[in-house]
């Protein structure tokens, strides 16, 4: 495990990083004309600013966790999983068929949907994950490729006509789930679920099994050092197999959770990118499942404060998208960082 | 023209944490062969590469041809003459010999397109001039590691070089072919060639240089005529003592019960190719058993098979009657094989994990580290890796220390402990004292003994030849693919080993393929 | 059968070819990049961002021509950046790729809202005709192609990517070389993503659609050669031109699915041969 000076410099380094994304960020609304000092405190009321901001920023942040685990994971064992968003769609879709169409009692409909909304999305990361130990096939591009398929086969399904369409409402989604497949609302009035806590037990969880496990040790192993993993009798194109799988299944929990706590039924492009989010998630996180909590925070918020900045016209809320994007080139080079430093004390 | 074709004065140079080069003086004089001797470490080859234009010196004063140079570059120093061989070949596997070798000075057409036919026309040239015979147009990668070490001498020349450096250029040749070797250097040599040979075996620098300069500890001992001395004079000035190696084999005790038989074993490489083509052994308690060989004839491969890391294309392995054949790495380490890697970095080591994570790597899922599947005996760990270090000598500031961050030496005695502490029956070394310093080639020399005799069967694989003789209880020769002979130590000697070596029978004149 | 008619048509054959070009160009800057061992999944990215910046320019200026100068140039500078991060700053080459394509996806965003007003979407422009990105892309290729194997930088560029050490001793720069191509990788991706704004006339933020990512698909099947990686890409661009006829037989859904589908089933039955460069990915570390 890390040391608590490694950890803490690690930190330090991952919040200059931040201040530094934040400060160009603040050059480029300059730059583009607006008001830098209007778009931030938008940014900070839009994700802090009373309970119903913080309740859009937990609700953000749920999926966002789940994905960024997908992706660090995956990444754990050497592996890019950049198809979350599809396997969130597959996983969002199998919960809303279970919810609405199977009766079962209260906690155990819920369980069943989670499960079946995982296993969904980890098949969905099982074929790359077969494709690449059988096949060879790059990961990094066949996640993509089927990340469109999964969106475009949900889009079929819940369009006018389609097997799962809704035929009450005009708009793409499916029915409602039943009433004992929902996860409680804990924040009302806002959207914030039982599906935070999922997310949050997932995440101590996926830490458990990394470096507490030997087969998680096995993963981490064939990340790091494939030839070596094989030395020590570590079967390689399972744990490939095996990652991607697991990836799937917690980007799958992702969707489940917006069906189960968020929308209660699948509707069509539900999601904003949440794939995309989690895969920056969980490099700011540095592929640590604890630090994917706050990480997905910082996404959620992010997201949150930049619907607040559309609202007020400060500027085009998307200027978050930005912010994230350039959080992500510091958070990468930490070079970078530690040459700034070094050249500061000079 | 000046006497000295190169003169360094007063060179420094420093790595974060280590001091190369601490002021070291060097002269070259013109057409000398000058052997650079030390150990590993000594700061030979980082001299050389200051020389070469790949490091910069941090204080220090460089004269070519009685010119002063500071701050330069490889493609300067290729400018003023100079050419290096280095250890690892700078060969690019998948192109040909011409391509390599005119590779920054290409002809062209017109300036724009290769003129492949006028840079193999002048390979011819050089190839012919200097006794060094290759093919041009052959791929690298099929050639043999003498071959290649020739390219890289032509490579030199061709770029124009009166001053060769060749950075141990006999580690990985046959007795036969080091005499191949000094051939060319004398020939060089009468062509007015200034040639610099790094080496730490001391019988090769007193038989192929004028004048040996001995380094230790990135400072010069003193620089002697090759005729005015001998082995234990110098051994004396590379290690500051007088090293005699007293790693002796002393005759086993115990009962030698076979452990390991190989039958008719056959696999093929990585690139498909059948590289063990029928090999059968016992492998007794009690033993080791020493692979002799020139490099790429079966023996990395015949490691991996013996390990489970190579599938088997026919034949079968059985230790102690247990039938290993086609069973994976995990089976393999189950049934008790140790196995020390030939590459300790790659396949040794996960870089990036710490010492403890290491020092569980194949024992990872038994008792007493993994209670169950979901549970791990952090305690057990820290336990063993304490051990570990304590036992085997391992110099690291504590557990949690990343393997990358240890020095060579102790990395190969992290591995060396993990690898005894699992108390096993068969162990398995490939090249286990390659890159090591002299203590620590005699501390894991004596560790190998001390497993055979407390009845381990051992399979020693090895390219240094003094080593397989001092340690093994019987050798095998190795040539394309099989096991050509099986000799007793104490009725064999180098020679004999050689030519078994290079052509696979001891009758038969040594031949020398290009 | 007339259904088969009126599908398989010469312009079928035509559109496959045109269709090609800005995946074949993209593959042929990443087998550039590749082949200096530097990997860049940004392609996708900066694809976005050549649309993006033409859209841009030809707004402002009203001049397309202007425009598919300027865009090379954004994808040069997107090269760039990716360059100076995986070599100066030894950011994991996959990782600064993935970085790029999520900056560009939010600075596109950002700019159309700001310009346009709408979230996504620029104004239509006048456009210039993509047969001439077409027949530039082809002419390129078959350069490269000669480029790569039969002059002295082409050898001097695969050699820095299989044993840079080699490259170093001989007196290439391995650091130069590699921003060169890295960059010349950026130039090839903007001006694919000229064609993708020239093709409809303005700019809309799903227009590359993962074409930048079957452009990768197409230099691994194309086994790191210029020519091959156009004959991928000329497979990839019939299935695409293919699909836009399907879409008036088969629900559209299906329809846009099928490239990605069957750029997965090409990469998992096709037989590789291996060219990969001995360095790929690697930073070269130097005292």
């Amino acid at each position: 495990m890390l040391k608590r000076s490694t950890l803490l410099r690690e930190m330090g380094i991952t919040l200059l990083s931040i201040t530094l994304a934040f400060g160009i960020g603040a050059f480029i609304i300059w730059a583009a004309g607006f008001s830098v000092s209007a778009v931030f405190i938008n940014l900070w009321k839009g994700a802090f600013g009373g309970k119903l901001a913080i309740g859009q920023t937990l609700t953000k942040a749920t999926p966002i966790i789940f994905t960024s685990l997908s992706f660090l994971i995956a990444f754990r064992c050497g592996l890019f999983n950049i198809g979350a968003e599809g396997q969130m769609y597959i996983g969002a879709m199998v919960a809303a068929v279970v919810g609405a169409h199977l009766h079962l009692p209260i906690v155990l409909h819920v369980v069943a949907c989670l499960a079946a909304g995982g296993l969904a999305g980890a098949f969905w990361g099982w074929i790359p994950g077969y494709l690449k130990a059988q096949r060879g096939v790059n990961e990094f591009v066949s996640t993509m490729m089927l990340s469109y398929v999964a969106i475009g086969f949900s889009d079929y399904l819940v369009a006018p006509r389609g097997p799962l369409h809704d035929d009450k409402y005009w708009a793409n989604q499916t029915v409602r789930i039943a009433a004992t497949a929902a996860l409680p609302r804990i924040l009302k009035p806002t959207q914030v679920s039982m599906a935070l806590a999922v997310a949050i037990f997932f995440a101590l969880l996926v830490w458990y099994y990394l470096f507490r496990t030997p087969a998680g040790y096995e993963l981490r192993s064939v990340g790091l050092s494939p030839p070596a993993a094989e030395y020590g009798g570590i079967r390689i194109k399972r744990k490939l197999i095996l990652a991607l799988s697991l990836a799937g299944l917690l980007a799958g929990l992702a969707g489940s959770g917006e069906v189960l706590g968020t929308h209660f039924r699948f509707i069509g492009r539900f999601s904003p990118g949440y794939g995309w989010d989690g895969i920056a998630g969980g490099l700011i996180a540095r592929a640590h499942p604890i630090g994917a909590i706050f990480a997905a925070l910082l996404m959620g918020a992010l997201r949150a404060g930049g619907m607040q900045v559309q609202r007020s016209g400060a500027a085009p809320g998307d200027i978050a998208a930005v912010l994230q994007g350039l959080v992500i080139f510091f958070i990468i080079a930490p070079t970078l960082v530690r040459t700034l430093i070094r050249w500061r004390r000079r | 023209m000046p006497e000295f074709a190169v003169e360094m004065r007063g060179i420094v140079k420093r790595f974060p944490g280590v001091v190369a080069n601490d002021g070291i003086d060097f002269a070259l004089q013109r057409g000398e062969i000058h052997g650079l001797l030390g150990e590993n470490g000594a700061g030979k080859t980082v001299l050389m590469s200051v020389l070469y234009g790949l490091y910069r010196p941090n204080a220090g004063e460089i004269f070519i041809n009685g010119t002063p140079h500071k701050h330069y570059s490889p493609a300067t120093a290729i400018g003023l003459g100079i050419g290096m061989v280095h250890q690892h070949f700078m060969l690019v596997p998948r192109l040909t010999v011409a391509e390599n070798i005119m590779l920054g000075q290409e002809p062209t057409k017109s300036g724009v397109l290769l003129d492949r036919d006028a840079a193999v026309q002048r390979i011819e040239e050089f190839s012919r001039q200097y006794g060094l015979p290759i093919d041009p147009n052959a791929r690298v990668n099929q050639l043999p590691v003498g071959a290649q070490q020739r390219v890289e001498i032509i490579k030199a020349l061709y770029r124009g070089a009166d001053t060769l450096i060749l950075d141990e250029p006999t580690s990985v040749l046959t007795e036969q072919e080091v005499e191949h070797l000094k051939a060319a250097l004398m020939k060089l040599k009468e062509e007015g060639k200034s040639t610099v040979l790094i080496t730490h075996k001391l019988r090769e620098a007193i038989g192929m240089c004028d004048r040996i300069t001995v380094l230790r500890k990135g400072t010069v001992v003193g620089t002697v005529n090759a005729n005015e001395t001998d082995e234990r004079e110098l051994a004396e000035m590379m290690v500051g003592r007088d090293v005699v190696f007293t790693v002796r084999r002393s005759q086993a005790t115990g009962e030698p019960e076979i452990a390991l038989q190989a039958k008719d074993i056959e696999a093929c490489d990585d690139r498909g190719l059948l590289t063990l083509k029928g090999v059968s052994f016992d492998l007794r308690k009690y033993e080791i058993l020493g692979i002799a060989g020139v490099q790429g004839n079966g023996q990395a491969e015949l490691a991996e098979v013996l390990t489970g890391l190579r599938p088997l294309r026919s034949g079968s392995i059985s230790l102690d009657g247990l039938n290993l054949t086609g069973k994976t790495a995990r089976d393999f380490i189950a049934a008790g094989i140790s196995h020390i890697p030939a590459d300790r970095q790659l396949r040794g080591l996960v870089m990036n994990f710490s010492l403890r994570e290491n020092a569980i790597l194949g024992q990872h899922r038994v008792r007493p580290f993994t209670l169950s599947r979901f549970w791990q005996s952090q305690r057990a760990i820290t336990n063993h890796t304490r051990r570990i270090i304590e036992a085997f000598g391992v110099q690291a500031p504590n557990t949690t220390t990343l393997a990358q961050n240890l020095s060579g030496g102790n990395q190969q005695r992290l591995i060396v402990g993990r690898e005894f502490s699992k108390e096993p029956c068969v162990i398995i070394a490939s090249q286990p004292t390659r890159g090591l310093d002299v203590g620590g080639i005699e501390y894991v020399r004596e560790q190998l003994l001390k497993m055979r005799d407390q009845g381990a069967a051992v399979l020693l694989i090895s390219m240094d030849l003094d080593e397989i003789l001092m340690v093994s209880d019987r050798i095998a020769v190795m040539y394309d693919g099989q096991i050509v002979a099986i000799k007793d130590p104490e009725e064999t000697n180098r020679r004999e080993l050689g030519e078994l070596m290079l052509s696979g029978s001891p009758s038969h004149a040594a031949g020398y393929k290009s | 059968m007339d259904v088969l008619k009126d599908i398989f048509t010469i312009h079928l054959v035509l559109s496959a070819l045109r269709l090609a070009s800005p995946i074949a160009l993209v593959a042929l800057g990443e087998t550039f990049s590749e082949r200096v061992g530097i990997i860049n999944v940004g392609v996708e990215g900066t694809a976005v961002l050549g649309a993006l910046i033409s859209a841009l320019v030809a707004y402002f200026t009203g001049s397309p021509w202007i425009a598919l100068i300027a865009a090379p140039i954004a994808g040069g500078l997107a090269g760039g950046l990716h360059a100076l991060w995986c070599i100066r700053f030894r950011a994991n080459h996959v990782v600064s790729g993935i970085g790029i394509n999520i900056l560009v996806a939010g600075l596109a965003l950002f700019i159309t809202s700001s310009v346009w007003g709408w979230r996504g979407t620029s104004t239509y422009s006048d456009t210039i005709n993509t047969w001439y990105i077409t027949g530039a892309a082809l002419v390129i290729i078959i350069v490269s192609q000669i480029f790569l194997f039969r002059t002295k930088w082409g050898l001097r560029l695969r050699v820095v990517g299989e044993k840079p050490e080699a490259a170093d001793t001989a007196g290439i720069n391995v650091h130069r070389t590699r921003y060169i191509y890295t960059i010349l990788n950026g130039v090839l991706c903007g001006l694919a993503g000229a064609f993708f704004f020239n093709s409809v006339g303005r700019f809309t933020s799903g227009m590359v659609g993962g074409r930048g990512f079957i452009g990768i698909a197409a230099m691994v099947i194309g086994n790191y050669t210029p020519v091959g990686a156009l004959g991928a890409a000329l497979l990839f661009g019939f299935i695409d031109a293919l699909q836009m006829r399907l879409q008036s037989f088969i629900p559209s859904q299906f329809s846009i699915m099928l490239p990605y589908l069957l750029t997965v089933l090409v990469l998992a039955f096709f037989i590789r041969r291996a060219n990969v460069p001995a360095a790929l990915g690697k930073h070269y570390v130097k005292q």
